[in-house]
């Protein structure tokens, strides 16, 4: 199954214009972040803050609605955000957590969860873990590169970021300027060419803007937990929700990109190899 | 006439050492020889040419029964060693974290000797109250350092940060619970331990006492010049025991010293009893003053205080001393950082000092009630040992230059 495991899926977003505002697309992670917390489920989540306010993330603990908000967006550099988890169950003394991340740290916490060397009696405080789907992540020279270099903009004036319709987006105060996805290419992490989860398998809840209109996001639920909590958030209103069959363009698209995703990755995989590369082995 | 009685090696303690005595003809030891035949442990020779934040990291692996007051120690020589002062609320941090891991020690040690005081049928019991006290001061300790075991916050300069309200709410309150819970386990093992019929003049020794203060250590209560090592050979008079022993002898102004809770509680707190059933009831009153002292701390913690100094850690080419009062005693480590770099590193380990009492401690009572003795000590061999025997074929120590102060 080239989406993994998932109960449902479903196209979604946030109804608070609060989280509207300030979220990437359909406010999905912000709004199961601020249930979770509401309902005790957790009582902190690791996000990726920008404290500096130079789109370099940094792992932060929300413990309130706000602090959810203030996070909210996504940031196209990596934030360690499972460094971050140990920080919140020691320093922080959190026994209930949450965190939204990407695959690949989806994958190193499940199996983190599994074999717990440096991190004892962390695993079984993760009480939520959100993925979001990710195609690749730019380290921040590269996001420098883009934003100075080729769109004459400062990193510091850029409001948001976004890739979608092929090209990479930024909203600065002068307005909204792009560069087509193709000379982004080269850009990305190395890793994540031989990554080949598109769609944060082994979250309890992923999300993403691919397969759903603008303004809103495709939820896949995949977990028990992740079911109850983003039925509950539906059942107070917090989110409302389209049978995913009835929007454009809906799960063929994103089928397509996990797939395609897979196949890249198996090929340079295999290529790496040829090269006597170590490659890591995925099973 | 004379007979020699070996154990070899001595039981439930950490690491392995032997104990060879003299004995008459009535069994009665005449003379005791305690001595280590643990591995070296070489670290001090591993850190060297070491930037000073890696120093505390390695220390902290000298030892797993004891990595807190390794890293402590070795993190107050490091910050001694580049003109650090700590602020005020890493210290309290630190003193937090040693405070917490030494009940949590203590009460390891209940479960070592609860086959030589517990009976049967109270065994779960005792095991189940040793469990309870070690669960909530680890809990303390993960949270503060970082790691129960191999602390990984606690940094040259203070601490990697201070925790947060929420955490010291958590910890208070587990602290709070765990009054209850602490003074029965207390009250259960001096129980146990009172109603023994193991002589009471058992273990008493005499050597001068050897504690810097009753919580955390004071380098100002340490004066180096006051210590000399002297080789194993020359100490035991006895050529193969010189040949095996894998420790050098710390002795304070000439002399042996007993160091640990006992030399602390007869210091600092009045306490009065000597040998194999003094040491345990120091051992455990020494516990709800470790508690009492937690409470304190917590209280004066300010969360929204820097708990960490900025620094230079290129070093001051001075030797800095850290001392820290250890579970088992006084834990010395000395470091001498210039030019970013460890040029040297010595470490006087509290079990270290304790070897060379030990041994005369099991004698005038027989030979077969000396392991109590040995155990009342509750020595622990890995982080002694440090005497590289550099000839394997006739086990000679060779070379001791990595002893020297
Ligand atoms: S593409 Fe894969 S490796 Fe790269 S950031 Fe995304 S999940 Fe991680």
């Amino acid at each position: 199954m080239v989406l993994g495991t998932y109960k449902e899926a479903l196209s979604a977003r946030a109804t608070d214009s609060k989280i509207q505002k300030v979220a990437q697309d359909g406010g999905i992670a912000s709004a199961l972040l601020i249930h979770a917390l509401e309902e005790g489920i957790i009582e902190g989540a690791v996000v990726a803050g920008d404290p500096n306010d130079d789109w370099a993330p940094y792992p932060q603990v929300a413990t309130n609605a706000d602090e959810v908000l203030q996070a909210a967006g996504t940031k196209y550099s990596m934030s360690p955000n499972v460094f971050g988890i140990k920080e919140a169950a020691r320093q922080f003394g959190l026994e209930k957590i949450g965190t939204v991340v990407v695959p690949c740290q989806m994958q190193g916490i499940r199996k983190a969860q599994a074999y717990p060397f440096s991190i004892r009696f962390i695993g079984d405080k993760i009480k939520l873990l959100i993925g979001i789907f990710c195609m690749e992540n730019f380290p921040m020279a590269s996001l420098d590169t883009f934003s100075e270099a080729m769109m004459d903009s400062s990193l510091n004036d850029v409001k948001k970021m976004d890739i979608g319709k092929g090209k990479f987006r930024i909203n600065t105060t002068d307005g909204t300027k792009d560069i087509p996805l193709k000379k982004t290419h080269g850009y990305e992490q190395s890793g994540c060419n031989i990554c080949n989860d598109y769609v944060a398998e082994w979250s309890d809840v992923s999300t993403g803007s691919v397969g759903s209109p603008d303004g809103w996001s495709t939820v896949l639920t995949r977990t028990d937990n992740g079911v109850d909590l983003f039925t509950s958030a539906v059942d107070v209103g917090l989110i409302e929700t389209k049978p995913i069959e009835e929007v454009k363009p809906g799960l063929p698209l994103l089928e397509k990109l996990a797939k395609g995703k897979k196949d890249k990755s198996k090929k340079e995989i295999e290529r790496r190899t040829k090269m006597g590369i170590p490659t890591p082995v995925l099973y | 006439m004379t007979n020699i009685k070996s154990i070899s090696p001595t039981s439930r303690q950490e690491g392995h050492a032997e104990l060879l005595m003299e004995v008459d003809d009535e069994g009665i030891v005449t003379k005791g020889m305690y001595f280590s035949i643990t591995p070296v442990r070489g670290l001090e020779k591993m850190v060297l040419d070491k930037s000073p934040e890696t120093i505390p990291v390695l220390c902290q692996r000298i030892c797993g029964v004891c990595p807190i007051p390794h890293t402590l120690a070795s993190a107050e020589a490091v910050d001694a060693s580049l003109d650090i002062e700590v602020p005020k609320a890493g210290k309290i941090l630190r003193e937090l974290t040693l405070l917490a891991h030494n009940i949590n020690s203590a009460a390891i040690h209940h479960f070592l000797i609860a086959p030589d005081f517990v009976p049967e049928d109270k065994y779960a019991t005792a095991i189940q109250s040793v469990s309870a006290v070690r669960k909530a001061t680890q809990y303390l300790v993960d949270v503060v350092a970082g790691e129960g075991i191999h602390p990984s916050d606690i940094r040259i300069g203070g601490m990697a940060q201070n925790i947060s309200p929420l955490a010291k709410e958590k910890i208070t309150e587990r602290m709070t619970d765990l009054k209850g819970t602490l003074e029965n386990h207390v009250k259960l093992m001096k129980g146990f331990i009172e109603e023994s019929d193991l002589p009471k003049g058992l273990g008493v020794v005499d050597s001068p006492l050897f504690a810097t203060t009753q919580f955390y250590g004071d380098v100002n209560d340490f004066n180096l010049d006051d210590v000399t090592e002297v080789l194993p050979e020359a100490w035991y008079g006895n050529e193969e025991v010189g040949k095996r022993a894998c420790t050098v002898i710390p002795l304070m102004n000439g002399v042996n010293v007993e160091t640990g809770p006992r030399a602390r509680m007869a210091k600092f707190a009045g306490f009065k009893d000597n040998g194999v059933i003094g040491f345990h009831i120091a051992r455990a009153d020494e516990m709800l003053l470790n508690y009492q002292r937690i409470m304190e701390l917590l209280d004066e913690l300010d969360t929204s205080a820097p708990a960490r100094a900025d620094f230079d850690f290129k070093g001051t080419g001075k030797l800095g001393i850290g001392v820290i009062e250890a579970p088992r005693g006084t834990n010395v480590h000395m470091a001498n950082i210039k030019d970013g770099k460890t040029q040297f590193y010595s470490a006087i380990v509290p079990t270290t000092w304790n070897i060379p009492t030990m041994g005369p401690a099991t004698e005038g009572y027989s030979h077969e009630l000396a392991p109590h003795v040995i155990r009342a000590f509750d020595p622990c061999l890995s982080c002694a040992t440090h005497v590289m025997v550099v000839d394997d074929d006739d086990k000679k120590v060779l070379k001791n230059e990595m002893l020297k102060i």
